[in-house]
């Protein structure tokens, strides 16, 4: 027996939670051919097929691209500081791709080794992710280069894969789903069938290989030719986290707020004596490879990459990670 | 303590001093006497400084570790938070995070004798050290300092350097580039390696420390192979820019080790085996 979410209850199922005061996250068509993860004000605005993939991705409702740290207003020589607040409503994403609520068990352990951060972690507890298998991919799809794929699990709170047009199949996979779904699906026979994933396109065993002594390789410097250094992958990449902190205000106070950042930019190294380490656009493409591939995976045990491959789908010059590790790594 | 990581401590400003023209070198403490007495650092560490309205930037604390009754850091004129700094007058407030980063390894190096190599604006991370040498003078052998500024008026901390050649067993040797010298000036002329060549200081039992602009470190770092220094004995402090100095920003890194984290400190044998991204 299997658990069914009909077609017919998903929308007063959403608008439920609207009302109860939930914030509900999903890919929404914001345009003919864009389609985004954004706030649902509306059981209606949720797309849930008919598209590939989101071109941003859900870590904005763990990780907002513009987030208040704190606040200070100036009293005379002194200063008050402001406490942030906290969120404290639950929120959900309904039909966040496998490639996404993957990146969110990566971005745990950026955000938690040797100090917590209580503004990641509240979000995160907070959260509760409904990943919908996925019915499509595209030739910047590479999921099952970097060993997930269209049905994995990873960082998810439940499943659903398509039965039909209409129903989807729920797999409710931690006490959190089984919660958000209790009393809101029915027992079935039908199940649904994961789809198969792309081609494997690279060899991750000769991508180790190639970085571990490919630090001064010419691939880096050919790689970032066609790069504007616009950071268009990082910023819809699920698993870039990189951030500034600055700050904003005015003569009777202001926030200190935390800001994506990116390591294509070529400020983002940049010292006050105008020395600057990643000083190009082909160290800059490097740093970033060997993060996803190399550092991260050394640090944590797993690669920072879920193969979305949004920094393609993304990139005004075609790059991204695919096409480069299809060059260095190629599959046999 | 706030549970926020990132959230400064709130410092009063006690002494400020114009070091050169564009430098400044400013005395703050904690406006809490609860974080005055929890506050202990290492020489070499670092904080977060921050001009509220303007943002923060990232120093080393330039005082011993020793003094208690306030932190002090030293900063040139070269941007927004910088210029904000530069007008902090006393009884001002500044927000201060911190102590980050691995600091000196100064169990390593008692007994030992120290050579102190610095150039310019980076004088501050060796000062530290020096004052917890000199103060803690029993517990190292000789100490020479080797301190250049392509100019006289560009010498930070100038009056400490007479301070310090009073110590017994003190040796400091100043320097100005060719052509930054004064008609009075009695120091050397000349770069600072070809000057730390000069100087015919000894290796033996020594531990140096390397702090400048990396064409100085770059020239410097044979000279001292010569005198027989291995590289496990040559350290450096690294100034990779930062912005959250907990590991998460995702900028200082040279390759797999985080400079926040994991330095700013780095003998020259860990620096080889690191990607040069400093």
């Amino acid at each position: 027996m299997s658990e069914l979410l009909s077609g017919t209850a998903i929308r007063p199922w959403i608008e439920r939670l609207l009302a109860d005061g939930k914030r509900v996250a999903g890919p929404q068509r914001v345009h003919e051919d864009l389609v985004q993860y954004a706030w649902l004000t509306s059981a209606d605005q949720l797309a849930l097929d008919g598209f590939v993939r989101p071109s941003n991705s859900i870590k904005e409702v763990v990780f907002p691209r513009h987030e208040q740290l704190y606040g200070y207003q100036f009293k005379g020589k002194r200063i008050e500081l402001l406490p942030a607040e906290l969120p404290t409503k639950e929120q959900i994403v309904i039909g966040a791709r496998p490639c996404d609520a993957a990146a969110l068990p990566a971005l745990d352990g950026v955000f938690n080794w040797d100090t917590q951060d209580e503004f990641y972690n509240r979000r995160r507890e907070l959260t509760t992710v409904v990943t919908l298998a996925c019915g499509a991919y595209d030739a910047h799809c590479f999921c099952t280069s970097v060993g997930l794929g269209p049905g994995d699990v990873r960082g998810s709170d439940a499943l659903l894969i398509a039965v039909d047009d209409e129903n989807y199949e729920v797999r409710c996979l931690t006490d959190k789903g089984r919660r958000l779904f209790a009393g809101v699906t029915t027992e079935s026979s039908a199940v649904g069938r994961v789809m198969e994933g792309p081609p494997v396109q690279f060899d991750l065993d000769k991508l180790g290989a190639f970085l571990a002594g490919g630090y001064d390789n010419p691939a880096w410097q050919a790689a970032a030719m066609r790069c504007l250094g616009c950071a268009a992958c990082a910023y819809t990449c699920p698993t870039c986290h990189c951030f500034d902190i600055v700050d904003e205000g005015g003569p009777s106070g202001g926030t200190r707020v935390r800001n994506w950042d990116a390591c294509q930019f070529s400020m983002f190294t940049a010292h006050a004596s105008g020395h600057n380490p990643r000083g190009n656009q082909g160290q800059r493409q490097r740093q970033r490879i060997y993060h996803k591939f190399q550092i991260y995976p050394e640090k944590f045990g797993a690669l920072l990459c879920t193969g979305c491959g949004n920094c393609t789908r993304n990139c005004p010059a075609g790059l991204g990670v695919l096409p480069i590790l299809k060059t260095i790594a190629p599959t046999p | 303590m706030s549970a926020n990581i990132y959230q400064p401590d709130l410092m009063e400003v006690i002494q400020v001093r114009q070091q050169t023209a564009d430098v400044k070198s400013v005395r703050i403490a904690f406006r809490d006497p609860e974080q005055a007495r929890a506050f202990s650092f290492r020489v070499g560490q670092f904080g977060i400084f921050s001009a509220f309205g303007a943002g923060e930037s990232t120093f080393n604390i330039c005082s011993s570790s020793d003094w208690t009754d306030f932190i002090e850091f030293c900063f040139r004129r070269t941007g927004r938070v910088t210029e904000a700094l530069w007008n902090a007058e006393e009884g001002d407030t500044i927000g201060f995070r911190g102590p980050y980063g691995n600091g000196y390894p100064l169990e390593k190096w008692k007994g030992k004798n120290l050579i102190f190599v610095g150039g310019g604006i980076a004088m501050p991370p060796i000062r530290c050290a020096i004052w917890y040498a000199l103060e803690n003078r029993e517990q190292f052998g000789d100490v020479t300092i080797v301190y250049g500024a392509r100019t006289v008026g560009d010498l930070v901390f100038a009056n400490e350097l007479d301070r310090w050649a009073e110590f017994e067993g003190v040796r400091v040797v100043r320097c100005v580039d060719p052509g930054g010298e004064t008609p009075d000036w009695k120091g050397e002329i000349g770069f600072v390696p070809t000057v730390v060549e000069r100087a015919n200081i000894s290796g033996e039992n020594a531990v140096a420390l390397v702090v400048g602009p990396p064409i100085m470190i770059q020239f410097t770092l044979p000279v001292l192979a010569k005198i027989g220094l291995p590289d496990a004995s040559i350290y450096t402090s690294l100034e990779n820019r930062m912005k959250c100095g907990v590991g998460k920003c995702g900028r200082c890194n040279c390759g797999p080790v985080y400079v926040c984290k994991e330095g700013p400190v780095f003998t020259l044998e860990e620096l080889k085996r690191m990607p040069k991204d400093y």
